[in-house]
Order: C-alpha cells, then structure tokens, then sequence
C-alpha cells in the first residue's frame, strides 16, 4: 500500500501543471473561451483484501481519479463547437488522471483494466461531458498512456454536486475478457457545482475478487432458438 | 480481525473561492472495512477482550498507511467508526476510543492532542465527515476541517468501517482571527 503515497505526491505536480489548463494548449485560442482550471481533485483507492470470507486468488488494486473543472461551454448554445476547447483540455486532462492511476496502481503494466467517465454540473449539457471523454483528444491518448488496445467502457451523467456515479472497466487490451468486467464507485462531496465538470478515469490491477462465470471460449451455445427447442423452458 | 478491504482518498484543494491554493491542500483518509468481532454474540456485557484484540492492530495497521498516503507531515487529524445496521455504535467507540488504537496514529504523527471522531451506524454506502484538529493544539481554528467519505458497499451489516484521516495543513484560505484574539 505504498502506491498512494507516490500518488498523492503525484498529485502535487499535476496540480502545478493543470492549475490553469489553458496554457498547456500550443494553438492560438479564442480569448476567454478556453479556461477550464482543476478546483480539486480525488484519488479513491481499494484494495480487497477478503471478499465472502476469502482472498481473492489474484488479488487486485482498484482506483478511480477525479478532476474537479469549469465547464469552458457555459452558456454557450447547442450549436457551438465543441472542438477548440476539447483539445486544449481534454488532453491535459488525459495525461493528469492517467499519470495519477499509474502512480497509484503501481506501473503501467500493472494496469489491466480501464473505463472513464463524467459528472456534468446542472448549467451544462452531457454534451459537455461527452466532448470531454468521447473524442481521441481523451480517450486515444489514455488508451496510449496505459498502453492498451480496447475502445474504453464509459459512463456519464448530469447531476448534482455529491452525486455518485458508477465507472465501469474492462480489459484494457481483451475488452471481452469476462473476468475483468468489473465497476468502481466515484463521488466527489462537493462537486460537480452547477457550472462544473467532473472528469474521471478509472482502472484495476486485475480481475473480479472470485471470478468464475467462464468465458466466450468456455460457454455452452447459448441462443434464443436453442432455448425454444428446449420443451423445458 | 478480518479485513475485507482497505480504502484510500487523496483529495487535494487546488482552488477555494476562485483562488489558487498553492501549495495544493491535502487531506487524505484510510479506511479498513472489518467483521464486527462481537457480531452475532447478543448483548456482550464485557468488550475488554475485543477492544484488546483489535483496536492495537487496527490503530497499527492504519497509522503509518494514512501518513504514507498524506506523503507530508500531517499537521491535523481525525478518526471513523462506522458500525453496519447490526451492530451497536458502542461497538466503533470500542475499537478507537481507546489510546491501544490512536496512540500508533499519535505516535507516528508526532501528534499530541486527543483525534476528533465521529461515530455513527449506517448502511452501506452511508455518508460520513470525519472531523479534523491540529495535532498539537486542538484550540487552533486554522485547522479545524471536515473530510466527507463514502463507501458504495460498505458497512455490511455485520462489519464496521474503521478510518484515519489527516491533512498536510489547515484549511484552504483560512483566514480566521486566532481564538486568543477573541474576548
């Protein structure tokens, strides 16, 4: 458990970078329009040391990070584009949290599953949050940063600061890998506000505590017209 | 004692009322979620024996894990018992009201003054504060500060969630008057 500590000292130097992320962007911007600044962020870590009165097999560290930022779009209309401001943000933002559950998890190679998500505050649209975590400005880059290979698991809503959202993961190189479909709780007490964007990323250090539900190459055939021949069902 | 799992929050202030905090503020919590050792046994008249079986522990196992993840001197403090629906609240005042379960987190921390608590009962996914004080002087305001914590699955009924929090400083932007200025 010493990987929190390299987390947190981490943590610091992600703060001095994306105190004001405006100023990572190399491209020439439209003035006051790109300035998403990280208020806080969270690190939330567990370990699983039992589960149903035994060790896991292969025991497996999960995390998620939050960053607390200023929607760049408020009030802005549904025809904006989007663009500008998502790539000076978003890969910022990749760098920071996947910097963070790198340090937190132990290495890269550590790393064998991953999902992202996003909390958009009440003044904003999912939209926002999307913009954010569905381009390759996002999710390209954390997918290269913890070299993986699958299209990332995600989850996102708007809601009310306190809010608890549900990130999921999957393998980050064999997305069917059913062992590893697994999930983390995120919340931040304070945030999203209204005007807020809560940007997370998640992953584990290996699969469910006891995973035993097969897999694509252990399942029986398994349709819906197998089951109507079946006169028992 | 049996722990089902240990959970670690790192939340750092980088901005309080539009202003830079710097460096950024850090408070941090460790959390054990363990069997209840009197669950299941009825009213238990004594809790000597429990309290001497796992408080010692339990305080050993999370004073040098909260420090490690705070990764800087910790200038305040708090504790957690969080007792699942089946138990009774005296049941977490058990296990850290005592000095075998924060004399560890004292000693380690250089720390003086007695840990604020809370302790509560609640089901699993219950929201709780941990209040903080400084280690040396519990009447500096400076470092009076809340930590707010969540555990989706946890306290099962029959478990308690056991916690430390400290944090590297006061409060982001504190500016309140010292208490000795004040008649």
């Amino acid at each position: 458990m010493s990987s929190p500590a390299t987390a947190a000292r981490a943590g610091a130097e992600l703060g001095r970078s994306t105190g004001s992320v405006a100023t990572a962007g190399e491209r020439p911007r439209t003035p006051g329009r790109v300035a998403a600044r990280v208020r806080k962020t969270v690190l939330y870590c567990e370990d699983v040391l039992t589960e149903s009165g035994a060790g896991p097999a292969r025991p497996a560290q999960r995390a998620v990070v939050a960053a607390v930022i200023e929607n760049p779009w408020l009030g802005t209309g549904p025809s904006t584009d989007l663009a500008p401001e998502v790539e000076v943000i978003a890969p910022v933002l990749a760098k920071a949290l996947t910097d963070r559950l790198i340090e937190a998890l132990g290495g890269i190679d550590a790393v064998e599953a991953f999902g992202k998500a996003a909390i958009v505050g009440t003044a904003g649209e999912i939209e926002h949050g999307g913009a954010l975590i569905h381009t390759p400005w996002f999710g390209n880059l954390m997918r290269d940063f913890l070299q993986g290979e699958s299209i990332i698991c995600f989850a996102d809503m708007r809601g009310d600061a306190g809010e608890t959202l549900v990130v999921p993961m999957w393998h980050k190189t064999a997305a069917a890998t059913r062992s590893h479909y697994q999930t983390i709780s995120a919340r931040v007490s304070d945030a999203p506000r209204a005007g807020e964007i809560v940007v997370l990323a998640a992953a584990s250090t290996g699969p469910r505590p006891h995973a035993r539900i097969g897999d694509r190459t252990t399942d029986p055939t398994v349709s819906a017209e197998n089951l109507e021949r079946d006169p028992s069902w | 004692m049996v722990v089902r799992k240990i959970v670690t929050v790192v939340e750092e202030i980088h901005l309080e009322g539009g202003r830079q905090v710097t460096p950024a503020a850090r408070v941090v919590v460790v959390a054990a979620i363990v069997r209840n050792p009197w669950a299941g046994q009825g009213f238990v008249d004594d809790l000597g024996p429990g309290i001497d079986a796992n408080a010692s522990d339990l305080g050993e196992l999370l004073a040098p894990l909260v420090l490690d993840a705070l990764g800087a001197p910790a200038e305040a403090y708090g504790k957690a018992a969080v007792v699942g629906l089946d138990g009774e609240v005296e049941h977490g005042s058990a296990l850290i009201h005592t000095l075998k379960f924060g004399d560890h987190f004292r000693k380690a921390a250089g720390a003086t003054t007695l840990l604020p608590a809370v302790e509560k009962r609640g089901p699993a996914g219950v929201v709780f504060d941990i209040p903080l004080k400084h280690i040396t002087d519990a009447t500096l305001r400076s470092h009076h500060q809340t930590v707010e914590v969540r555990i989706a699955d946890a306290p099962h009924p029959d478990e308690l969630i056991i916690a430390l929090a400290a944090a590297a400083q006061g409060r982001p932007q504190q500016r309140l008057a010292p208490l000795s200025s004040e008649q």
